[in-house]
């Protein structure tokens, strides 16, 4: 273990996963409580680094690389993500000339 | 290396259908896009009848990836059963999803634009989705998981914004994206914290080493608890379980009515197969039972699923919310089997997530089939009397309906009834009490999507409603509907089946000479019997 714990020069675990945290965080609040559709995608976004960030500490932590291999896969679904968020969200503009998830109410009780 | 592509055959036979799609689909003969469906389903009955006879065979091969992965055999029924209700929605889709455009175009009013026709996509996208539940059940690590749940959800997204020129679709793919990609980062998260605690992505060896954890401490390390703790509320989200339950009926009403048999059906099965797959880490422990946490929150979410989804269908008039609703509570039910774990439990969820599919299928199926000048019939009170027109239909729905629900003689009630005695067997009495009074709510509903085509009073209306002029919806639900009355003969067999899927690698060696439905009796002596 003290060998891990010298590879991790720069920082411990702990604050490593606490970045994490509040990112992931920080993801959850904004996408519940943003309602402009552009924003609400960065925040799951955001979310997602926070989950990189852990993977890649912990594969530190570990010496072991196959959190970074998840994290290369990671960001190649994030990036397919995006380019269908954005397709949708052009789509959506398109019908309504605003980006505001509330324009968006027909389907409701 | 290369002969473990070996077992990817029938997803590698769907991704090169899809290619051929996506080639095809953009072509300036209407003759040649008419055949996409066709294509599709032939390259499902290919996947189908690879993995039947040729892959998930004893071989030598198998038995070597075998260990790598928890339930090595799962593929032969995952595969089998996604070939078969994936035909089903081929012939519930055929033909309607882009009927607007193609009637334009086949009128003269526009002319063919490759760039604007979706037909290629839309199947394309099918294929993808139906190969990434295939692929999800031979995930061996946390990797292939995430991108297999990826798989089948991203093209999701795009068939429910694209499935019929409307706003409301439009709305429903952006809320069926929004609240999909959050799910994939929480459950992402609960992978993370799962590696975090073991320092290994394989589900086997993640098992292993949480089991060493388990001997060192005598209890479970409690990041790895709370990982699968998020994990499990992420996938839930796949099974339109709760608490992310709520996304479902917007979507499902929002869906064209052919989308909406497939988000039934696929995403679901991926997300039960992954909550499988990824609760084995735990091992079970001795007594078969999962850490008490998970316990907990499993029997909680099912309680919530189950009962929100039943009340919830209770209170709906328009009939696609309240199939959605209903297809929330057969989440909660799945749950029961997930609960009872290996064994008796994942083999009545196997066959139950069959019953379900084909019932599911042929509800929406009538729903497909029927237009009312060019829009789909919206309130159950619509579908009044629908028998003195069109006997077919409202035969067929009343029989799925059943099927649904539990009614004695079809498909649905012996899977009900298995997953309900796997439950009791496995000491969830209460939990099971819960699913028998819930399903004595739904009785309530379904009975009134059973009986109010075949004898209500047709509202003045009533005429207006015509079936469409492809046949594929009409077919899928004479299909189904008898495959629901006969497949109870064939049970036995079924579990015998579903058994053998189930296998652990380390049983296979006793059955390898055998072939897969010989193995499956000789496993069934050692478990508790289903047959009774």
């Amino acid at each position: 273990m003290t060998m891990v714990a010298t590879a991790m020069a720069g920082g411990s675990l702990a604050q490593y996963l606490i970045i994490s945290g509040v990112l992931m965080s920080i993801g959850l609040a904004g996408f519940l409580t943003r309602r402009n559709l552009i924003v609400m995608f960065l925040c799951t976004e955001l979310m997602f680094q926070g989950v990189v960030i852990a993977m890649v500490a912990f594969s530190r932590w570990h010496w072991e690389v196959s959190g970074q291999v998840f994290v290369i896969f990671i960001l190649t679904v994030a990036a397919a993500e995006a380019a269908l968020a954005l397709a949708l969200v052009v789509l959506l503009y398109r019908r309504r000339d605003t980006l505001d998830a509330e324009a968006w109410t027909e389907l409701r009780e | 290396m290369i002969d473990r592509l070996w077992f990817l055959m029938p997803e590698l036979i769907v991704l090169g259908g899809a290619v051929l799609c996506a080639i095809l689909g953009v072509s300036r003969k209407v003759g040649v896009r008419n055949l996409l469906p066709v294509f599709a389903g032939w390259t499902l009955i290919i996947a189908g009848v690879v993995a039947w006879l040729f892959v998930y065979v004893p071989s030598t091969e198998l038995a070597a990836v075998a260990t790598e992965v928890p339930l090595p055999w799962l593929g032969r029924w995952v595969v089998i059963m996604s070939a078969v209700v994936g035909l089903m929605l081929v012939f519930v889709q055929a033909g309607l999803v882009d009927r607007v455009y193609e009637a334009a175009v086949a009128a003269g009013r526009v002319a063919f634009d490759p760039l604007r026709t979706t037909r290629g996509e839309y199947w394309v996208f099918f294929l993808l989705s139906v190969g990434g539940l295939m692929l999800t059940s031979g995930a061996s690590d946390l990797v292939w998981l995430f991108l297999a749940l990826e798989l089948t959800s991203l093209p999701t997204y795009v068939m429910v914004a694209i499935g019929r020129v409307d706003r409301r679709s439009q709305e429903a793919g952006m809320k069926y994206f929004f609240l999909g990609a959050l799910a994939s980062a929480v459950f992402l998260y609960g992978f993370a914290m799962l590696y975090g605690a073991t320092g290994t992505m394989s589900l086997v060896d993640i098992r292993t080493v949480l089991a060493e954890q388990v001997a060192e401490t005598g209890s479970m390390n409690p990041l790895a608890t709370i990982g699968l703790m998020v994990a499990v509320l992420g996938i839930a989200f796949k099974l339109a379980a709760a608490p992310l339950h709520l996304y479902a009926a917007d979507v499902y009403e929002g869906a064209a009515a052919p989308v909406t048999a497939f988000l039934g059906f696929v995403p679901k099965a991926a997300g039960v197969i992954a909550l499988m797959l990824l609760l084995s880490v735990t091992g079970w422990q001795e007594d078969g039972q999962l850490p008490q946490v998970l316990v907990i929150l499993l029997w909680v979410m099912a309680v919530l699923t189950m009962t929100l989804g039943n009340i919830g269908a209770l209170l709906q008039t328009r009939i696609k919310r309240m199939l959605a609703y209903s297809s929330i509570a057969h989440s909660g039910y799945l749950l029961i089997g997930i609960l009872a774990g290996p064994g008796a439990g994942y083999t009545a969820v196997l066959i139950y997530l069959v019953a379900y599919g084909l019932s599911n299928t042929a509800t929406f199926s009538v729903l497909a089939g029927l237009r009312r000048s060019g829009q789909e019939v919206e309130f159950l009170d619509d579908l009044a009397g629908l028998r003195e027109r069109h006997p077919i239909m409202a035969w067929g729905m009343a029989i799925s309906a059943g099927s649904l629900l539990g009614f004695p003689p079809l498909l649905g009630f012996w899977a009900k009834l298995l997953l309900f005695m796997a439950g009791i067997a496995s000491g969830q009495l209460v939990l099971v009490i819960i699913a028998g009074v819930n399903s004595a709510i739904s009785a309530w509903y379904y009975l009134k999507i059973m009986a109010i085509p075949l004898v209500g009073t047709p509202k003045s209306d009533a005429a207006s409603i015509e079936r469409v002029d492809v046949p594929g919806a009409r077919f899928a639900l004479v299909l189904i509907s008898g495959a629901l009355l006969v497949m109870p003969v064939a049970l036995s067999d079924m579990i015998a089946d579903a058994e053998a899927a189930l296998r652990e690698p380390d049983k296979m060696q006793t059955v390898d000479e055998d072939s897969g439905h010989a193995g499956g009796s000789a496993i069934k002596q050692e478990q508790p019997s289903l047959q009774s």
